[in-house]
């Protein structure tokens, strides 16, 4: 058989595959996108089974965790599954007035709540240890939520066949992966109570005040301030009590020391880990200006309000680290930083507050590990 | 029957502890309960006093890293 002049059968073959082929994208225009389709369902399946594998073993390990600490009356896999669901609804914005405080409330509730959940699964854990705790739990949330997210777009991706929606998924992956991992890591630093990179802030914090001659006391909510003289200046150094993980209420801290001290205030430091960009070292220091507080923002609004209407220049410092550092075991890098802070306060204190003022120093950050100075 | 890559990746930190007698700064593994500024009965390998403080607990990093993140741009 001959067609078009060309050799043998093996030759007509391929060019009837070739035409059938042609022909399939000309009759069948959406071919190549289902073709592209199939091929990230796939792709975001690997992953999706990867991630579904972190969120197992954290949540195996946070049981297996919790079970030390219990009575053994309670059915913890059950109780833990509760926990992980468990969610707190933001206030209405449509009238934004008041939502800050609002915000606050239903927040402080929901973490109550968590807490008096984890302390009621381990009775035989002591405070410290439960706050720990609740940190762990915390991260197995974290992750769940993740899971079920990204298999929500997965699922969802694949029944109305919607290359878009997987494609945005496909793309946040790599960065979504990285996270996992992270809070894989984060789980073990929780279980056995090691420092993680957020609470540099507090290290440097209790680094400042090592050894000094201070008077210790509670101002807040798991929040404690060494109260200090240096250089003819007094200073409050706050930050969260450890070494139980707890990041505290800093904020109400910072405006019960301005309202006992009024005008004497005339600086806040603030100090705490922030986000680095790709390509920045992990560990830098950088000053600013400004509340350095992450959260939802309540603390920060309140700090932010607190220095505005008392005129207290608020002066930030930083130090950079990734997502992934911060809720990982802290790194050589980011401990060494905190010494490096300890300098570059001083040096604001020399020359920014005059003798006989006061000052504040805000240590901010997850105190997990890191005990009283 | 060998550790699988993952398990192999956990960051296991070194926990830095300064002898309350001769100041010596020793490191070894992190044990469970260890804390930044938390006192521990532990023998210093070089005076043999029995009360240490940690000083740092931290995951050390690799030179070969530094070396790699100045090439970078």
């Amino acid at each position: 058989m001959q067609i078009a002049g060309q050799g043998d059968l093996l030759t007509s073959l391929i060019q009837l595959v070739w035409l059938l082929f042609l022909m399939i994208f000309i009759l069948y225009p959406n071919f190549s996108q289902r073709l592209q389709l199939s091929y990230i369902l796939r792709d975001l399946e690997r992953k999706l089974y990867g991630l579904k594998r972190i969120r197992e073993e954290v949540r195996s390990r946070v049981i297996e965790t919790l079970r030390k600490y219990s009575d053994g009356n309670v059915d913890l896999e059950k109780e833990v599954d509760q926990i992980l669901l468990s969610f707190a609804i933001t206030p209405e914005s449509m009238d934004p007035y008041g939502i800050v405080y609002k915000l606050e409330h239903i927040v402080n509730t929901w973490e109550d709540t968590f807490e008096e959940n984890v302390r009621r699964l381990c009775p035989k854990a002591d405070r410290e240890r439960a706050k720990t705790l609740t940190n762990l739990v915390e991260v197995a949330r974290g992750i769940d939520y993740l899971y079920r997210v990204v298999r929500h777009y997965y699922l969802l991706g694949k029944k109305t066949s919607n290359i878009y929606i997987v494609l945005q998924i496909q793309m946040l992956m790599p960065q979504l992966m990285e996270i996992a991992e992270a809070y894989r890591q984060a789980c073990y630093a929780f279980m056995q109570g090691q420092p993680v990179g957020d609470g540099v802030g507090v290290l440097a914090a209790a680094k400042l005040v090592e050894g000094l001659e201070k008077k210790t006391y509670e101002v807040a909510k798991d929040t404690i301030v060494h109260e200090l003289m240096m250089d003819g200046k007094k200073l409050f150094v706050l930050r969260a009590a450890g070494p139980g993980g707890t990041v505290g209420k800093p904020a109400d801290g910072i405006i019960k020391i301005i309202e006992n001290e009024g005008e004497r205030v005339k600086a806040i430091v603030m100090i705490d880990a922030a986000l680095k960009l790709e390509g920045e070292d992990t560990g830098k220091v950088v000053e600013g200006i400004g509340a350095a507080i992450g959260g939802i923002g309540v603390d920060k609004f309140k700090i932010e309000e607190i220095a505005k209407k008392y005129n207290i220049p608020l002066y930030a410092l930083v130090i950079y680290e990734s997502i992934g550092e911060a809720i990982t075991p802290m790194k050589e890098s980011i401990a060494k930083a905190a010494e490096e802070v300890v300098e570059r306060v001083k040096s604001i204190i020399r020359s920014k507050v005059e003798e006989g003022a006061s000052v504040i120093i805000a240590g901010i950050g997850n105190t997990v590990g890191i005990g009283l100075s | 029957m060998f550790p699988s890559g993952r398990e192999r990746q956990i960051l296991n930190p070194l926990t830095f502890l300064r002898c309350l007698s001769c100041s010596t700064i020793n490191s070894r593994p992190f044990r469970e309960g260890d804390y930044v500024f938390g006192e521990v009965e532990e023998k210093c390998p070089k005076c043999g006093g029995d009360r240490m403080r940690i000083v740092g607990i931290y995951v050390k990093e690799p030179e070969q890293r530094e070396k790699r993140q100045k090439q970078t741009l």
